[in-house]
């Protein structure tokens, strides 16, 4: 079983870092004062992936706002509007607002990740927001159906991945927590799949990864088989895996074992129980281990002690040891 | 209350540059004694020949003292607020600076574990329940008194709610009690377990020495609610468990959920005597923001509805007719115009004092539009 080992989301910022921004709202430091810290910050996450063995390498996404402000800001006819709560504890996203005209640029991400994936690409994951989640959370003052509107975000992302593509990178994840928190169905459903083709084409020879979080995959299951993506995650920590009807996605399956919603640890052989248990109904592909949730949910100590479950679950499963 | 629409305010409102210079013992700078002056000419919340004031005045910050510089910013926040025209005040949470640190700081069985982000670059300090819950002393029970001391309105206190303190906790103890993965159904038990004993144990003492010393008018926020719809019921438990026997008119704020996701689990805090919602923010000329409402009367619910009217997150400004309009809509949703009460959506420290007040004068105004309407008389 090839198991690969990755972070979900961004890493925690540092006290230090915290401390660096606060300041820099509070106009007491300089913008290049922050974007030395962060930098400083991103090698150490990237340090700590090295140490950890994780196979896919992120570097933290520590000076995104948010999952979708690089795109907010970037593409033409969007504009931010204001912060809106959604999901998990006190937390919020720019509230991204499409009016018209609806031609999207792309490059909106091309030189936005971690330092460490910009200087080396091909191990590096870039974290994507979902089509779909994206179309859900944002304010459509468009005129289009949400329907249309997770088509064009589709498209609008399928360029982004072509530009990164030829930036080197070679593995993209989906963050698409509102397709387990949502459920949708028909013709909502259909336009889902649909926003993935693209993209699909847009990452020919490339790792798709769509990630699901905050919610029970197992209700979305048959959905999830059917997304032309390499890799679907779930969050374990809402998704019973005896509840799961059959395989999850149709090719490699993400378990996020990590619970970033609480600092007390997983235990491996645990993971490695379930990990067999859904293993037996995933027709191909790679297993991924990770966190169930982004884990800036947690302060960076314990999301760093946190985070070496995945490579004592991972000598589980390679041994063959632990629960069978 | 007889008179239809009465005005009330949410909670805090951005603090004024004077008195933060003073409370860290800063002299006033130009533009913060000209904002001093500005607003005592408005609200008459100072005398001059007072030696606090004076010392203010005559740059002599570090001789007023944290404690005064927070009495006179209090003082100051009610006396806007009752300016402004409204019927319930407080003192715009003048001498807090959030809502989960300092009541989790009041309580035993947490411990801080260190920053986590809300949104860009703000966070919060959050805390992991490491033991059982425990309240070290009951809270706000001395900015109470200052508020009861010097209110002309009828006060009414915020505080934030158990399911809140839960949400934004690392809930450790209750969920390390529970065996094998801690799956979602772990995470629920432990979540309503973590929630009641908050309630119980911390909320309602509290609760009950701040009703002991004069507070009737309790707004219990519950912004977590939104986030999870699935534990609507756990909410209203944590509501129930923290009012349970106590005389007081609670209502429970929520802002920026979708409430009908919460319907009807939410109403079963049967403590409860009004929802205070946020509405205006999403209201458009292409989204009825109130519609809503028509679940509470489909389910028979005939409580007060606290009726945000005024969007926090922009400056643009409402107008009285657009706030009228906006209670005429609610009332004809509800089928009873009695019940309602007419506030921001959510607190006004978002917007500048300058934004805030003209938002407040627009808001008290368009309740008075809509009260001669109702009555049918010419506004």
């Amino acid at each position: 079983m090839e198991v690969r080992t990755a972070l979900t989301g961004p890493f925690p910022r540092s006290e230090a870092l915290v401390a660096a921004t606060r300041d820099l709202d509070r106009g007491r430091t300089t913008a290049e004062a922050v974007a030395a810290l962060y930098d400083a910050a991103e090698s150490e996450v990237a340090r700590l992936e090295e140490q950890l063995g994780l196979d896919v390498r992120s570097g933290g996404y520590l000076d995104w706002a948010d999952l979708f402000r690089p795109f907010s800001e970037s593409w033409r006819g969007f504009t931010v509007g204001p912060v809106t709560r959604c999901f998990e504890p006190n937390t919020f996203s720019g509230h991204p607002t499409p009016p018209p005209p609806r031609d999207g640029v792309g490059g909106a991400t091309a030189g936005r990740p971690p330092r460490p994936a910009r200087a080396a690409p091909a191990p590096a994951k870039v974290t994507l927001p979902g089509p779909f989640t994206f179309a859900g959370l944002l304010d459509n003052r468009s005129g289009e159906t949400r329907e249309a509107l997770t088509h064009r975000l589709g498209r609008l992302l399928s360029e982004e991945v072509r530009e990164l593509g030829r930036a080197g990178y070679r593995t993209f994840q989906f963050q698409e927590p509102l397709l387990v928190t949502e459920a949708p169905e028909g013709p909502r459903a259909e336009a889902a799949l649909a926003a993935y083709r693209p993209i699909a084409e847009a990452a020919a020879g490339a790792t798709t990864v769509l990630w699901t979080f905050f919610g029970d995959a197992a209700a979305v299951a048959p959905l999830l088989a059917r997304f032309p993506v390499d890799v679907v995650g779930i969050d374990l920590s809402e998704t019973d895996p005896a509840d799961v009807p059959g395989p999850i996605g149709r090719g490699g399956l993400g378990l996020g074992c990590i619970d970033p919603r609480t600092t007390l640890a997983e235990d491996p052989e645990a993971v490695a129980r379930i990990a067999r248990e859904l293993g037996t109904r995933r027709p191909s592909g790679s297993l991924w281990l990770g966190a169930g949730a982004p884990l800036d949910l947690l302060p960076p100590g314990p999301a760093a002690r946190k985070l070496e479950l995945l490579p004592r679950a991972r000598r589980l499963l390679a041994s063959g040891g632990g629960p069978a | 209350m007889t008179a239809l629409f009465p005005t009330q305010e949410i909670g805090s409102l951005a603090k004024p540059r004077w008195q933060l210079a003073a409370q860290r013992g800063d002299p006033l700078d130009a533009a913060a004694r000209a904002e001093f002056e500005s607003w005592n000419a408005r609200c008459r919340f100072a005398d001059p020949a007072d030696p606090t004031v004076r010392a203010l005045l005559e740059g002599r910050a570090s001789e007023v003292g944290g404690a005064a510089a927070r009495d006179l910013g209090a003082l100051f926040a009610l006396r806007y607020l009752e300016a402004a025209g409204l019927d319930r005040v407080y003192d715009g949470e003048a001498r807090r600076i959030e809502m989960y640190e300092y009541p989790i700081r009041q309580m035993k069985g947490f411990e801080f574990l260190g920053h986590v982000r809300s949104f860009d670059n703000k966070y919060y300090l959050k805390a992991a329940a490491n033991g059982e819950v425990r309240l070290d002393r009951p809270y706000h029970l001395e900015e109470f008194d200052f508020v009861r001391a010097h209110a002309r309105a009828e006060p009414k206190l915020p505080i934030t709610g158990p399911y809140t303190l839960a949400d934004w906790s690392y809930n450790e103890y209750y969920l390390a009690r529970q065996a094998g993965w801690k799956g979602r159904e772990a995470r629920r038990r432990a979540q309503r377990e973590f929630v009641v004993e908050i309630a119980r144990r911390a909320i309602r003492p509290t609760l009950a020495a701040l009703i002991d010393r004069g507070c009737r008018v309790i707004q219990i926020d519950e912004p977590a609610a939104g986030t999870h719809p699935d534990e609507a019921a756990i909410v209203a438990e944590g509501f129930n468990a923290a009012t349970e026997g106590l005389s007081a008119n609670f209502s429970m704020h929520i802002c920026f959920s979708d409430y009908a996701s919460l319907l009807p689990a939410l109403l079963e805090a049967k403590g409860c005597r009004q929802w205070t919602w946020e509405f205006a923010n999403r209201d458009g000329p292409d989204h009825d923001g109130y519609a809503v409402l028509k679940l509470l009367k489909e389910y028979g619910d005939d409580r007060e509805i606290g009726l945000g009217v005024l969007d926090v997150h922009r400056d643009e400004l409402e107008t009285p007719e657009r706030v009228a309009e906006r209670i005429g809509r609610a009332a004809k949703h509800l089928g009873d115009p009695s019940r309602i009460w007419v506030n921001p959506d959510c607190g006004l420290r978002t917007r500048s004092l300058e934004v805030a007040w003209k938002k407040l004068g627009a808001m008290v105004e368009g309740a008075r539009l809509a009260r001669a309407r109702s009555e049918g008389r010419t506004a």
